[in-house]
C-alpha cells in the first residue's frame, strides 16, 4: 500500500481539480470545501509518505510497472517526503487563510481560483517525486503555467506583471529544456540515477557544460536568484493576497530544489574533478543573491516587497548551502529550504491579514495604524526571529548547519555573507516590528474587522511550524544527512 | 575561426537552431508589441524543439517497430524514438504556454485598449 503514496499524493489534487469545475458550475460554494478536503487529503498522505520513509526507507516508484531506466520512475526519499509535507503545509495554511479574507480583487473568480490552486500543487507533487529530468521539465512548466494564471487571476494592475513573468519564465522553462536537450545527447539518459552513472565522468565534454549551464540558467531565473530576480518582486506585489502566500512559499523553492537534485543527484553524484569549480559557482553565486537581497529588502517601503526580497536573499543562504561541497552544507540547505518555504508562506500570510484588517500596505501605513490584534503580532514576532535566524526556530538551525557546512569548507566569505545577511535581515525586520509596536504617535485605528478562528488559524500555523521545525530539528536533519550521504561529496 | 566556421557548416540544422533561438530572443526581448513578444517566445521554444528532432536523426534507418520476432534485433537499423516523444510532449507544453499567455494578452487587451507595451506603461501611471 505505502508503494502507492507517490501517485496517490499526486493523483489526489489533480482529480480535485479536474472535477472542480464541474462542482463550482453547479455550486460555487461549494468549491472551498472540495478544494479543502483535497489538501487535508494531500496533507494526511505526507504524513503517512514521512511515515513510510522513515519506516521502510526509500520508495521507488515505477509508472505502470516500467523498470527505469526504461519506465518513468519517481523517488520517494527523505527530501522528497520532507518537501511534500512542506507544500501541502503551506497549500493548507494558504487556503484556510485565502478563504478568510474578503479579497474584493478576486472575488466572483472562485471556481478558477481553487482549480488552479489545486493543478498548482498537483504539479508540485509531481516536480518533487519526478526522477528524470524530462518529467522535471514537464511538472516544472505545469507549476508556472498555474502561477501565471494565479498572478493575472484579480485582472488589474497584475495583469501586466504577470505577462513580464510568463515572457520570463517561458523562457526559463525553455533554456531548461535546452540544456535536458544536450545532457540527452551527450549522455543518452533522462533518469537521474541513470546519469548520475554517466555525467561525472563526462563534466570535460563542452555538451555537458553547456547543459549544465543552460539547466542552471533557467532554474536560476525560476529562483529568482540575484541578479535574474527583476520578475519576482513586481509579480509578487500585484498579485491578489489569496495567492502570494502560495507563490512565495513554493515556486522559488521548487526551481532551488530541483538545481540541487541535478547538482548533487546526478552531476556530481560520483567525486569528479570539476566538482570544486562548480560548488564554487553556486556558493559565490548564493553569496552575491544572499547579501543583494537584503540589501534591496531594506530600501524597500512596501511590506510585499520587503517580504519578496527577503525570500531573494533566503534562496542565496541555501545555495550557500549546497555549493559548500560537503554533507553538513547540503543538509542544512535542504532543511533551510523546507523552513523558508513556511516561512515566507508565513510572511505573506501576516501581510495580507494586515492589509485586510488595517488596509495597511506600507511602513508608514503600519506605523499609523496601531496594530493591537495580539494573534497578529505574535506571529510576527515569531516568524520574524525565524527569519532573522535564532534559536529554537528552525530557521537557526538550518543557518547553523550551513555555517558549519561553510567552516568545514574553509570558505570563510560564505561564513562572512552568512552573518551579514543575519544583520542585514535583522536590520528590515526590525524596521516593520519598531512599526508595529509603535505606541506613541497618531491616533489608533480600529480594525475594520476582528479576526475570524480560520484567520487566526493561518497567522498561528505558520509560527507554531517555525518553532516546531526548530525542535524537530535534529531528527529531520539527520535524515537529511542519511539521504545526502553517498554522493560522492 | 576558419575551422569553426566550417565545422559549422557542416551542421546547418544547428546554425539553424542557432540563428532561430537568437532572433526569437531578439524579438521577446524588445519588441514593444505583446502579441509580438510572444511570436519570438514561441520561435525560442520552437528552435529549441527543432534541435530536439535534430538530435534524433539518423538516415538509413526505420521506424522502431520489429517485424519478425525471429532475427536477431540490429538496434543500428532503427531509429530512437525517444527525441520523437519527448517532442511531441514538448509541443503540447509550448501549446499550453501559448494559450495562457494569449488570455492574458487578451484580458490586457480589454482592459487597457492597446498591445504596445509603453501606451500600456502610460495608462497605469
Amino acid at each position: 500500500m505505502t508503494d502507492h503514496l507517490p501517485a496517490l499524493a499526486f493523483l489526489v489534487p489533480f482529480a480535485a481539480a479536474v472535477c472542480l469545475p464541474l462542482v463550482g458550475h453547479c455550486r460555487t460554494t461549494l468549491c472551498r470545501p472540495v478544494a479543502m478536503a483535497a489538501v487535508a487529503v494531500m496533507a494526511l498522505l505526507s504524513g503517512a509518505g514521512l511515515w513510510a520513509v522513515f519506516a521502510f526507507g526509500e520508495v521507488r516508484y515505477s509508472v505502470s510497472g516500467w523498470e527505469a531506466p526504461v519506465g518513468i520512475e519517481w523517488v520517494a526519499d527523505e527530501v522528497a517526503a520532507l518537501m511534500i509535507a512542506a507544500i501541502s503545509f503551506v497549500a493548507a495554511v494558504s487556503l484556510l487563510y485565502a478563504g478568510s479574507i474578503d479579497d474584493s480583487a478576486s472575488r466572483g473568480r472562485v471556481t478558477p481560483y481553487y482549480t488552479i490552486v489545486l493543478l498548482l500543487l498537483s504539479g508540485l507533487v509531481g516536480v518533487v517525486y519526478a526522477a528524470d529530468l524530462f518529467n522535471i521539465f514537464v511538472f516544472l512548466e505545469v507549476v508556472a503555467l498555474a502561477g501565471y494564471a494565479l498572478v493575472a487571476l484579480a485582472g488589474g494592475r497584475a495583469l501586466m506583471s504577470a505577462f513580464r513573468y510568463l515572457i520570463v519564465g517561458a523562457l526559463a522553462t525553455t533554456f531548461y529544456l535546452l540544456g535536458v536537450v544536450y545532457f540527452y545527447a551527450a549522455t543518452g539518459a533522462l533518469n537521474l540515477a541513470d546519469l548520475a552513472t554517466r555525467l561525472p565522468a563526462l563534466l570535460d565534454s563542452k555538451a555537458v557544460l553547456g547543459g549544465l549551464i543552460f539547466i542552471f540558467i533557467g532554474l536560476a531565473i525560476k529562483m529568482a536568484l540575484f541578479p535574474m530576480h527583476a520578475w519576482l518582486p513586481d509579480a509578487y506585489a500585484h498579485a491578489p493576497d489569496a495567492v502570494t502566500p502560495l507563490l512565495a512559499g513554493l515556486l522559488t523553492k521548487i526551481a532551488l530544489l530541483v538545481w540541487i537534485r541535478i547538482q548533487s543527484w546526478a552531476v556530481l553524484a560520483e567525486p569528479a574533478e570539476q566538482a570544486g569549480t562548480i560548488f564554487a559557482v553556486v556558493s559565490v553565486l548564493g553569496i552575491l543573491a544572499s547579501v543583494g537581497g537584503a540589501l534591496l529588502a531594506l530600501g524597500q517601503r512596501e511590506l510585499k516587497r520587503i517580504f519578496a526580497y527577503a525570500g531573494i536573499s533566503h534562496v542565496g543562504l541555501v545555495l550557500i548551502g549546497a555549493g559548500q561541497g560537503n554533507q553538513t552544507g547540503l543538509a542544512g540547505g535542504l532543511f533551510y529550504l523546507a523552513n523558508d518555504a513556511v516561512m515566507q508562506c508565513g510572511l505573506f500570510v501576516l501581510a495580507g491579514v494586515v492589509a485586510a484588517l488595517y488596509q495597511a500596505r506600507s511602513l508608514e501605513d503600519i506605523g499609523s495604524a496601531r496594530i493591537r490584534n495580539p494573534w497578529l503580532l505574535s506571529a510576527f514576532v515569531v516568524v520574524a526571529i525565524g527569519m532573522v535566524g535564532l534559536p529554537p526556530t528552525g530557521g537557526f538551525f538550518g543557518k547553523w548547519y550551513i555555517l558549519l557546512g561553510a567552516l568545514e569548507a574553509g570558505n570563510y566569505a560564505a561564513v562572512a555573507a552568512i552573518v551579514v545577511t543575519t544583520l542585514l535581515t535583522l536590520a528590515y525586520m526590525l524596521r516593520i516590528l519598531e512599526r508595529l509596536f509603535r505606541t506613541a504617535g497618531a491616533e489608533p485605528v480600529p480594525a475594520s474587522r476582528s479576526a475570524t478562528l480560520a484567520l487566526r488559524l493561518s497567522m498561528a500555523a505558520p509560527a507554531a511550524a517555525v518553532i516546531g521545525l526548530g525542535i524537530c530539528s535534529d531528527s529531520i536533519v539527520s535524515a537529511l544527512l542519511d539521504a545526502t550521504s553517498g554522493l560522492g561529496l | 575561426m576558419r575551422e569553426l566556421i566550417e565545422t559549422a557548416l557542416q551542421r546547418p540544422n544547428i546554425v539553424a537552431f542557432v540563428l532561430l533561438l537568437l532572433v526569437g530572443l531578439y524579438i521577446a526581448l524588445t519588441h514593444r508589441n505583446l502579441v509580438k513578444k510572444l511570436i519570438g517566445l514561441y520561435l525560442v521554444q520552437t528552435s529549441v524543439i527543432f534541435f530536439l528532432v535534430t538530435t534524433g536523426a539518423k538516415t538509413g534507418a526505420t521506424v522502431p517497430v520489429l517485424l519478425d520476432t525471429v532475427s536477431p534485433v540490429e538496434a543500428q537499423a532503427y531509429v530512437n524514438p525517444l527525441p520523437h516523444v519527448l517532442t511531441l510532449t514538448a509541443i503540447v507544453v509550448q501549446v499550453a504556454t501559448l494559450g495562457v499567455s494569449l488570455g492574458i494578452v487578451s484580458a490586457i487587451y480589454r482592459r487597457y485598449g492597446s498591445l504596445d507595451e509603453n501606451d500600456i506603461l502610460e495608462k497605469l501611471g
